[in-house]
């Protein structure tokens, strides 16, 4: 490995809990401390750049200008970068093709046009691609990672497995040799059934169209399988952490445990709860207090009650929300509270005050993290 | 023939995650059938969170009966692929050997697009199913996925299209898409916040939805919070916290929700001004929501919620 000490964060959970801007405001805090950070977003909806306010994102690392924004870089650096699929599918097919003319030829393939770019499934399997292109490059101490909500992070992390399957070098042959080559007895009857199934489904034409294209992507479907389990690998290893991001909403948190569960059964390490927007309790208030004053007061103080008195309820039901949470959690469980905060989020002020409740890089790998 | 023989028999909600699709989705399919309409309310991609808000156990892809019409199913890319290959080769011997086959799996799994137009066919055939004559269901709701995925779904009867170009697949494709992409039968109805991200984000989905967006009845703004006091009075009576030393903070909470109404303002107005559809703004009840007290979610508070969404007026 090239660069065994670059360390991996995973943000995950449902949707809307604020994945996106508190992998920006970690990534912040991260690069302030001194650190070399990338954060990659592989949300089609295109959030980060909004919550960077750096403008457009690319495949290609865009610098945050941190000396610019803060007055001062803490001696590190900070990249953002939105997955491109087709771009890293494209690297990646000339990569491992044998040679050019064997690269246009995927890269020309109908079927692969389609495969790499417009439908879904390519963003989950090219963004752990894109990662462990980050991650080998060596620029990193850190890389953090926002992905989308639960259902499609979970595409993403089987997406190694998908594609080591697919380039598993059966279905290869299977599907690009004729029926009664040597060695294929005994799929042979079951070859020509599918054959026939996938032909009445598909059209003769599109299939043709597919084998073509695994026959094309042959040359590069040993190099594919390393890589993908390389990336298998990378999510598994002791310097990754995956973050389980909820709001103290049940069913965010519902979403989160169903993750964690997910975590455990694939052996990826967790690394904590975050909890975002957690109601902070009122200032002390009692409208008693305030008798006899004019009508006009009177009315200022009513709106002053009634919004101190909702806001104690939700402080109290977010309280015993994280309690649940925790519970549920395994012991001993790090778990940051990140309070609700009251401005835009994509305002940099609001990033970095989300960052004073987020962990930083020597809780998450204790003693031995990056920068100690 | 009535308003609701003309309102499209199927509604698609979509949004960036987190908005209150499920919510939304609900609310409306409530309302339907509270007014003699046969309803089914879909949830995509194996999201299993409609039955719980009615406080039920789901069944999954089977149909769960919520209500007196009013049912609800949960569509799994797995289970949709099944259900349609099964009824095209009739045999489910064959699709066990095809489909659960060790070399198979893979490839199938990979076929680009296969898992979101097998889940809009789904939805499709409940539009067209029949029973006693006439359709099954007046009215198909579908919780459809987060933004980005929801548009890859959307889309996805006419790339399969393309990918397929002729043969039986492309045949099923195109019918899906005849009444998908059509604005007498489908309807699209967004859900947004009153924040920077999700408006930025909607009317991104917007933009991109092309051809789709004359399926366009309407955006929802979600979780908006009403103001126990106006500006005006606020800004007359006020001065009365400064007496004390935690006046600040006191000012801070109240003025923090006047700016919240003012953004919700013009949120709305920004989102009617770049899709030109109606904007309806619907409460956030953050009771039901945040589950106080241990309280769900109600029926009152659903149809509450579809009062506000007026869907008479949105031509839904």
């Amino acid at each position: 490995m090239s660069a065994p000490h670059t360390r991996v964060l995973v943000c995950c959970g449902s949707g809307g809990v604020g994945k996106t801007s508190l992998s920006a405001a970690l990534a912040i805090k991260l690069a302030r401390s001194g650190l070399r950070v990338a954060v990659l977003t592989i949300d089609p909806a295109r959030r980060l750049a909004d919550g960077l306010g750096v403008g457009a994102l690319g495949n290609d690392a865009r610098e945050v200008p941190l000396r610019a924004l803060f007055g001062d870089d803490g001696g590190g650096r900070l990249d953002a970068l939105m997955l491109d699929a087709r771009s890293t599918f494209d690297n990646l097919v000339r990569r491992f093709a044998p040679d050019a003319r064997a690269a246009q030829r995927v890269l020309d393939n109908r079927y692969y046009q389609f495969a790499s770019t417009r439908l879904g499934g390519s963003h989950e399997y090219m963004a752990m691609e894109r990662l462990l292109e980050l991650v080998q490059s060596d620029a990193y101490d850190v890389v953090v990672l926002d992905t989308p909500p639960t259902r499609h992070a979970l595409d993403f992390l089987r997406a190694p497995e998908r594609m080591s399957g697919l380039m598993d070098q059966g279905v290869l042959k299977w599907l690009v040799m004729p029926a009664g080559v040597g060695g294929w007895r005994a799929l042979e009857f079951g070859s020509e059934a599918v054959s026939s199934v996938l032909k009445a489904l598909l059209g003769e034409g599109t299939v043709g169209e597919i084998a073509e294209f695994f026959d094309a992507f042959r040359g590069l479907g040993d190099g594919m399988r390393q890589r993908s389990l390389a990336v298998r690998a990378l999510l598994r290893a002791p310097t990754t952490r995956f973050f389980l991001v909820s709001s103290p909403a049940a069913a965010a948190r519902a979403e989160a445990l169903f993750f964690l569960a997910v975590l455990r059964e694939e052996r990826m390490p967790f690394g904590g709860f975050l909890i975002n927007r957690v109601a902070a309790a009122p200032p002390a208030f009692s409208r008693a207090d305030w008798a006899g004053r004019s009508p006009a007061e009177a009315l200022a103080l009513d709106a002053v009650d009634a919004l101190c008195a909702e806001q104690a309820d939700l402080a109290a039901a977010h309280a015993k929300a994280v309690a649940a949470l925790r519970a549920e959690g395994p012991a001993g469980a790090a778990c940051w509270l990140v309070p609700e905060q009251s401005g835009e989020l994509h305002e940099l002020s609001a990033l970095i005050a989300l960052g004073a409740a987020l962990p930083d890089a020597a809780s998450v790998w204790g003693a031995d993290g990056p920068g100690a | 023939m009535t308003m609701s023989g003309q309102a499209p028999r199927v509604v698609l909600v979509t949004g960036k995650g987190g908005v209150g699709k499920t919510v939304v989705s609900a609310s409306l399919a409530l309302h339907y059938a509270s007014i003699g309409l046969r309803t089914v309310l879909v949830e995509t991609a194996g999201a299993t969170n409609v039955s719980a808000l009615f406080g039920r156990t789901g069944s999954g892809y089977a149909l769960t009966e919520l209500r007196p019409r009013l049912s609800t199913l949960s569509l799994t890319p797995e289970a949709a692929i099944e259900d349609y290959v099964v009824q095209q080769i009739r045999f489910k011997r064959l699709y066990t050997m095809v489909f659960k086959n060790r070399v198979m799996g893979p490839f199938i799994d990979a076929v680009p697009g296969l898992h979101d137009a097998v889940q809009l066919g789904k939805v499709f055939d409940l539009s067209r199913e029949r029973r006693a004559g006439g359709h099954a269901w007046d009215r198909v709701v579908v919780d459809a996925p987060a933004t980005g995925h929801g548009l890859t779904m959307l889309g996805s009867a006419r790339s399969m299209m393309e990918l397929t170009r002729a043969g039986p697949l492309h045949e099923g494709v195109k019918q899906v898409q005849d009444v998908i992409g059509d604005p007498r039968h489908t309807a699209v109805l967004l859900v947004s916040l009153a924040e920077g991200l999700p408006v930025n984000e909607t009317i991104e989905l917007w933009e991109r939805l092309g051809e789709s967006r004359a399926l366009l009845r309407g955006v929802a703004l979600n979780l908006c919070l009403p103001s126990p006091i106006s500006a005006a009075d606020w800004r007359d009576g006020s001065g009365v916290l400064d007496a004390v030393p935690n006046g600040a903070a006191l000012r801070a909470l109240v003025e923090r929700r006047l700016h919240r109404v003012e953004q919700q303002a013009a949120a709305a107005e920004r989102l009617h001004a770049a899709t030109g559809a109606p904007v309806r703004a619907l409460s956030d009840l953050r009771a039901a929501r945040d589950g106080l007290n241990g309280r769900p979610w109600a029926e009152p508070d659903l149809l509450r919620l579809a009062a506000q969404l007026e869907p008479s007026g949105l031509g839904l």
